[in-house]
């Protein structure tokens, strides 16, 4: 195993353990060990073991909950972190149960951040697709999809990314005009994108989602010229593709 | 290394930690705060310390031992006594509002809360570990807490730790005195998680232990008396590895040869000579008279038919200052007199183990732990008292309540009859 993995994990411990022996004295520093318990999750989870970041997760849940104010805020992250969690461990059924809770609570509070709220509602309709609950799927990415819009206006990046999920839904759904438009529709956001906004990582996958897109038209031209922007982008990368570590951040189904 | 990792479940089980953890100190040269003390014996310098402690800074030693209760009686009392400084306050568990007597809120409700948090506990002390060998557990049958949480914690610690050894040291409900109504309704709900998920449990029962206690004392017994009983066994059944000895043994070695067939693992125990604490010196036995002790049947610690049933197996373990000639002839001897199932070799298994240094005060001393068919009638006992009440629907309101449906009970009773017949046919 990585040994500065190893050594993270181990000073994490002992952050944990020490903040649980100030929560036991004092309650009110729950805080700061659900934060402490969140990092060695966090890295649990890196490490691959599900199970124990599972409990740490689910230790901080309740610990937030027993206090007299649970910060609905804070609540609502747990949730996500858990259902991330449970969707990267292929428990989706789990996965889908917390991200609906987590959204329910946002709901209720009426947050303000009605980016992240539509963040979660992409990944929740990622889990459906998996569940093969199509339907439900694009309910959520287009409530998603309004709410980026609205926010960030046509010309953004988590728009395109958007089109580009409900692209591969359609595509799932064998209903190839339907993909082609989105596909096409994320790519002309992609491409103008100023370059520091770029991603080629997201723009390749673009390409490749496309190409399949044209190949099951039968327009085997300008599928080849797609892979083969596609295989261009990717070299540059040198095969590096960054993922998404937190839920907080956006996924993009790369699975077409 | 081998070491282990002990849990304490309930009122009952924080209860025993609290006299185990004392017994311990002693036979380790430790103060209560975990500093070796001034000029300690040299019997406990040679001691391998690491096996129940864990070193922290300054040769200050740490048990390594989780305290669970859902309510905080018992803890409170232990952390304001005179081990304050001793235990970790990062792995003292304590949550309210209790389970309040019922199997199904210390397994569901309350125990779903605090689940997650108690196996992160017992994660980082599992952590600090170099070659883990198993884990005891502290509990009583009867209760709320120490039942279904307990049973809780089995089910999860064999999910996490499925190649390590897990010991109970079980308190089931007497025969005669009884705490509270629904004690054979958690008793048998909390036997089916320990046959199912643990290695070997020790059954001991307050009656029993009441009984012993009375014999060998001048005077009437109180419950830390009892828990003492349960000290020195538990502190006997691990001495080997904590002491040097001609003949080892370890956990894995004892649950080898205790237990003939799969789930049949419930055992009694027995520990000579008994005698109250502060007052161990005074009689000092020869070898003969220790092993008989050790093997009379009034010693042991379960309400068990003896009459009706045959040994399956037999260990022990024998500490001080003891010669291996004696020990051959005299347990030759026991061997004799002992009525093993007639499917087993002539002489039965009978192990035995050595360790060179007696518990504190003691200048030898006797434990066995033996697997006896007999043990049937305490499960009897149990599903007998559980079918008068559960037909008559009697207090299951508080178990549906709590999400343990009748089914599920249903599905606990009969997994704990066939238990019975099991060690009824194995006679």
């Amino acid at each position: 195993m990585d040994s500065t993995l190893e050594k993270q994990i181990a000073s994490a411990s002992r952050s944990v353990e020490e903040a649980r022996r100030m929560a036991y004295n004092d309650p009110a520093r729950v805080g700061e060990l659900v934060e402490q318990i969140s990092v060695l999750a966090d890295l649990r989870q890196k490490e691959g073991d599900f199970r124990k970041a599972e409990s740490l997760y689910r230790e901080s849940l309740f610990r937030v909950k027993d206090l007299r104010k649970p910060d609905p805020e804070l609540l609502a992250g747990i949730h996500s972190l858990l259902a991330y969690l449970y969707d990267r461990w292929g428990k989706m059924d789990l996965a889908a149960d917390f991200y609906e809770k987590a959204l329910k609570i946002s709901e209720q509070h009426g947050f303000q951040d009605a980016d992240r709220a539509a963040t979660i509602k992409n990944n929740l309709a990622m889990i459906f697709k998996a569940l093969r609950q199509n339907a439900k799927a694009e309910k959520y990415y287009d409530e998603s999809l309004e709410t980026f819009k609205r926010l960030y206006g046509e010309q953004h990046n988590k728009v395109a990314s958007l089109y580009n999920n409900l692209g591969v839904l359609h595509y799932a759904n064998l209903d190839v005009d339907k993909a082609q438009e989105m596909h096409e529709r994320a790519l002309a956001i992609r491409q103008a994108l100023s370059p520091a906004e770029i991603d080629p990582g997201d723009l390749s996958q673009t390409y490749i989602n496309l190409g399949a897109v044209y190949k099951a038209t039968g327009d085997f031209q300008r599928a080849e010229e797609c892979v083969d922007r596609a295989k261009r982008l990717r070299t540059t990368l040198n095969g590096y593709t960054p993922l998404p570590r937190r839920s907080a951040s956006l996924l993009l189904d790369r699975s077409a | 290394m081998r070491e282990i990792v002990s849990i304490h479940v309930g009122q009952c089980g924080n209860q025993i930690a609290d006299r185990y953890w004392r017994l311990i100190l002693r036979e380790h040269g430790l103060t209560e705060s975990g500093v070796p003390k001034e000029g300690s014996s040299a019997a406990a310098s040679n001691s391998n310390t690491e096996v129940f402690f864990h070193r922290i800074r300054d040769g200050k030693y740490t048990p390594r031992a989780v305290l669970i209760d859902l309510e905080p009686g018992v803890i409170h009392r232990i952390e304001s006594g005179e081990m304050a400084q001793l235990f970790d306050e990062s792995s003292i568990i304590r949550k309210i509002p209790g389970a309040a007597n019922n199997w199904a809120r210390g397994y569901n409700v309350e125990g779903e809360r605090v689940i997650d948090q108690i196996m992160n506990v017992i994660d980082a002390a599992v952590e600090k570990t170099k070659s883990l060998q198993g884990f005891l557990l502290t509990h009583s049958l009867g209760g709320g807490s120490g039942s279904g949480l307990g049973s809780l914690i089995l089910e999860r610690l064999r999910q996490a730790y499925p190649k390590k050894k897990i010991f109970t040291f079980s308190v089931a409900p007497s025969p005669l005195i009884s705490d509270s109504a629904v004690e054979p309704y958690n008793a048998i709900l909390t036997l089916q998680r320990i046959r199912n998920n643990a290695d070997a449990a020790v059954l001991l029962d307050n009656e029993a232990l009441f009984r012993i206690a009375k014999a060998k004392l001048s005077r009437s017994p109180n419950y830390m008396d009892l828990n003492h009983i349960v000290a020195l066994i538990m502190s006997s059944v691990t001495a080997s590895l904590r002491f040097p000895g001609k003949l080892n043994t370890d956990l894995g070695e004892f649950i080898t040869n205790l237990v003939p067939f799969p789930g049949n693992h419930f055992l009694t125990a027995s520990f000579a000579p008994m005698r109250g604490p502060g007052s161990e010196g005074q009689v000092r036995l020869n070898f003969p008279d220790l092993a008989r002790e050790t093997f009379s049947q009034e010693n042991f610690t379960a309400a068990i038919d003896w009459a009706n049933g045959v040994y399956l197996s037999a260990c022990a373990l024998f500490r001080g200052d003891v010669k291996a000639k004696e020990l051959d002839e005299n347990m030759a001897a026991i061997r004799k007199t002992m009525n093993y199932a007639s499917y087993l070799p002539s002489q039965g298994g009978l192990k035995i183990g050595t360790a060179d240094t007696a518990p504190d005060g003691f200048a030898s001393s006797g434990l066995a732990l033996v697997n006896h068919t007999g043990i049937a009638a305490v499960f009897e006992r149990l599903v007998a008292q559980f079918d008068i009440m559960f037909d008559n629907h009697a207090y299951t309101h508080w178990y549906e309540g709590a999400g343990v449906s009748r089914e599920k009970m249903a599905e606990a009773r009969d997994c704990v009859a066939d238990l019975a017949k099991s060690y009824r046919d194995a006679s």
